[in-house]
């Protein structure tokens, strides 16, 4: 349940104000007033460093440039040029690609993952940790490994299933199937972590009356464990999806975004670093941000749907 | 009580994010005092060390009134740059002299961003190789001293090999029929998608008579029927067994890895890579190969791309004069020119370095190629027109797009950069 609450602060605060009368004044400000006062700080730190980039960035992206030097005001024609971008509709439909791909094996891994945990056997703690170790390791180094590993040189993937000199980085279609493959390994356990937090909520009892019930282990899987571990797995793929929408190190390691391994975040860090435009990659940046504030949306009302059921049948 | 804590924590916290904001920037190198040049320089040899220390030492017990301080920048040419712009940009005197690649002398000296040496073009023109001065011009004008430079070198199997290819046909000849034998890699170079490639392509493409702009890059001299050619050639060699397995994914290290271990019997690489293979005493290659220069498609003379980094003066040094006086010095200053020669893995840009240390043989080799070897144009666009490069040409190398309208694009490319 830590999950919800720590998602539900976010926006929740002043609702939850909201749903209780004020309660009676003890002189000087209300206590509603009061509150208010005391999370000003953090709503203007978090504007100032969350806000104000954002909005800086597409202020930015209406300005012309020519490498670092702003040409004048160019109004929205950033955007048409990204719109009429052959490379922006690749990065972009690769980065989907990525996230669907890579979210839905995660998820069902780490699902696989955190139900063995969970069960109760020798050895428990052990596997526990070493699940975790592929999280660990840093993105870049883990990005750099597998690189090693797929590489046709030196090659080690080949040499222990041996397959010659297949060329797994370099060639479309493997390349991308390579870098979903090194994401699932890194982020799995991430996935696992979470929904066996999850797990650890549901009661046992309910499961005993299941079996009393005559339930079978995959009715118990599908009819208790994943409704009641819906909020889990929400928050699970949000952060995943998120995260999996702005991936940057895994394919910049190891393909260099050739291959059509070219992510939205590879993009952007080109036009802002490499081949300066500050206007065109604000731009771009400002469209991954609609993007991912999107698909985050959907997500966060999916899971406020989930609160707020959940908080009337508690009633 | 408990709150009470709480609230202490978020008081304490709240102080200390007022004093970060604060407190003022203690890393101030004393600038005003007129003392230290700092030198915001990258790479391995910038490590301690290495031996831009010792240039730097060298200088500082001749000048101890204005000691040079290296500012140690990333390893990687793309975040050097980027470091750079960042200070740059803000138009900011922490750094006195630059590093500056060969390929971002245009952008520097458009963006303002570094002094003209035109006062001191004379003895720095008399004193360095052609290619390295080139490189540091632009415009017509010298931005930059040429300190260290860099070619592309031909590294071969002496034990696999009798002769060294003079054509690129002939090169792919002998690696089909040596990885055949031997059940060895052939060839191997930079081909993954990134700078190098550029370079590798170029060095195909100019040696087969090609050129990009004229003289003053007003003009584009693309041509695409040579263009064409190289690109085919290495599409050929791609697929014909004469790359060896993972060219399109090997940059310099993979490259030098390889024919280390002595998995490939040619390879295409900078000259840092002679002290690797023949300090490695359990390298199969140690003590079996060669270098020679670029073999051409005519069979005549050779041409190699240039690298290597020049010293600009920052425009917005308060130590103008000094910053002056030590590029000039780096460049011309006989003993710190053979340090790069004798103690690093840079080939210096001094020509008189070269004629005494005609015995040793990477610095033979590099004084055959030098006179002959080109610099990318250091236009200020150039960064993009490599990208473009890349975008087009890569595809149509692996087979993954059509040659001829890969060529096309890029030439419509560089045509945009002239209007």
């Amino acid at each position: 349940m830590a999950d919800h609450r720590a998602t539900a602060d976010d926006d929740g605060g002043i609702l939850v104000n909201g749903d209780k009368p004020p309660r009676p004044k003890r002189g000087g400000l209300s206590e509603r007033a009061l509150g208010r006062l005391f999370v000003a700080p953090s709503i203007l730190l978090m504007a100032a460093v969350a806000l104000f980039p954002v909005i800086y960035a597409f202020v930015l992206s209406l300005y012309d440039y020519t490498r670092r030097q702003r040409e004048g005001f160019g109004g929205l024609q950033n955007y048409a040029d990204a719109f009429a971008d052959d490379r922006f509709w690749g990065a972009l439909w690769f980065t989907l690609l990525f996230t669907v791909a890579s979210v839905a094996a995660e998820f069902l891994i780490g699902l696989g993952f955190a139900l063995i945990m969970n069960q109760a056997f020798r050895g428990r703690g052990l596997t526990r940790a070493a699940i975790l170790i592929p999280w660990v390791i840093p993105t870049v180094i883990a990005a750099q490994m597998w690189f090693f590993m797929f590489n046709v040189t030196p090659g080690f993937i080949n040499t222990v299933f041996g397959l010659g000199n297949f060329n797994w980085l370099g060639q479309e279609g493997w390349a991308t199937f390579a870098v979903i493959f090194a994401d699932v390994w890194k982020t799995s356990p991430f996935v696992a972590l979470l929904l066996l937090a999850g797990l650890q909520t549901i009661p046992g009892d309910m499961y005993e009356s299941g079996v009393v019930d005559g339930a079978g282990p995959f009715q118990r899987l599908w009819y208790i464990t994943l409704p009641l571990l819906r909020p889990a797995i929400l928050v699970a793929l949000l952060f995943r999806t998120v995260e999996a929408l702005r991936v940057y190190d895994l394919p910049q390691v190891m393909t260099g975004g050739a291959f059509d391994t070219e992510s939205l975040s590879i993009l952007v860090q080109q036009y802002v670093v490499r081949t300066p435009d500050p206007g065109y990659g604000a731009a771009l940046s400002t469209i991954s941000f609609v993007v991912i504030l999107g698909i985050g949306m959907i997500f966060v009302s999916l899971l406020g749907r989930e609160l707020v059921l959940e908080r009337t049948t508690e009633r | 009580m408990r709150r009470d804590g709480r609230a202490y924590v978020a008081a304490a916290g709240a102080l200390v994010l007022v004093g970060v904001a604060c407190t003022p920037g203690d890393d101030d190198n004393g600038d005003g005092e007129g003392g230290e040049i700092v030198w915001a320089i990258g790479g391995a040899e910038a490590q301690p060390g290495g031996v831009h220390q010792s240039v730097a030492e060298l200088w500082n017990d001749e000048n101890p009134d204005n000691p040079v301080r290296i500012e140690q920048l990333p390893e990687e040419a793309d975040q050097q740059r980027e470091q750079q712009a960042l200070e740059l940009q803000a138009e900011g005197s922490n750094f006195d002299v630059l590093g500056v690649d060969v390929i971002w002398t245009g952008e520097y000296s458009e963006n303002e961003w570094v002094e003209s040496l035109e006062d001191v073009r004379g003895e720095i023109e008399e004193a360095s190789i052609p290619g390295a001065f080139e490189s540091a011009t632009w415009g017509g004008e010298l931005w930059a001293a040429p300190y260290n430079t860099n070619a592309g070198f031909l590294y071969y199997r002496t034990d696999l090999v009798d002769q060294p290819p003079d054509t690129w046909e002939a090169l792919c000849d002998q690696a089909v029929e040596v990885s055949q034998s031997e059940d060895i890699g052939g060839f191997l170079g930079q081909g993954a998608r990134y700078e190098g490639f550029v370079v590798n392509w170029l060095e195909y493409y100019w040696s087969a008579g090609g050129e990009l702009y004229n003289e003053d890059q007003t003009e584009v001299l693309f041509d695409t029927e040579i263009a064409a050619q190289a690109t085919e050639f290495m599409a050929d060699a791609m697929e014909n067994g004469c790359y060896a397995p993972g060219f399109n994914t090997a940059r310099e290290e993979e490259g030098r890895n390889e024919f280390q271990q002595g998995n490939v019997a040619f390879l295409r690489n900078w000259p840092y890579v002679y002290s690797q293979v023949a300090g490695d005493d359990g390298s199969p290659a140690n003590g079996n190969f060669d270098i020679a220069p670029l073999p051409t498609f005519t069979g005549q003379g050779t041409v190699s791309a240039l690298g290597g980094f020049n010293n600009a003066v920052s425009a917005f040094s308060d130590n103008t004069e000094a910053a002056k006086d030590f590029v000039v010095w780096a460049a011309t200053n006989e003993e710190a020119q053979t340090m790069l020669a004798t103690e690093g893995s840079v080939p210096p840009t001094l020509e008189s370095v070269y004629e005494e240390l005609s015995d040793d043989p990477v610095m033979q080799v590099l004084g055959e190629i030098l006179p002959d070897a080109r610099p990318r144009p250091p236009a200020p666009e150039w960064n993009q027109i490599s990208v473009e490069m890349q975008q087009s040409l890569f595809p149509a190398v692996n087979g993954d797009a059509d040659v001829q309208s890969a060529v096309e694009s890029v030439r419509s490319y560089l045509e945009g950069t002239v209007q």
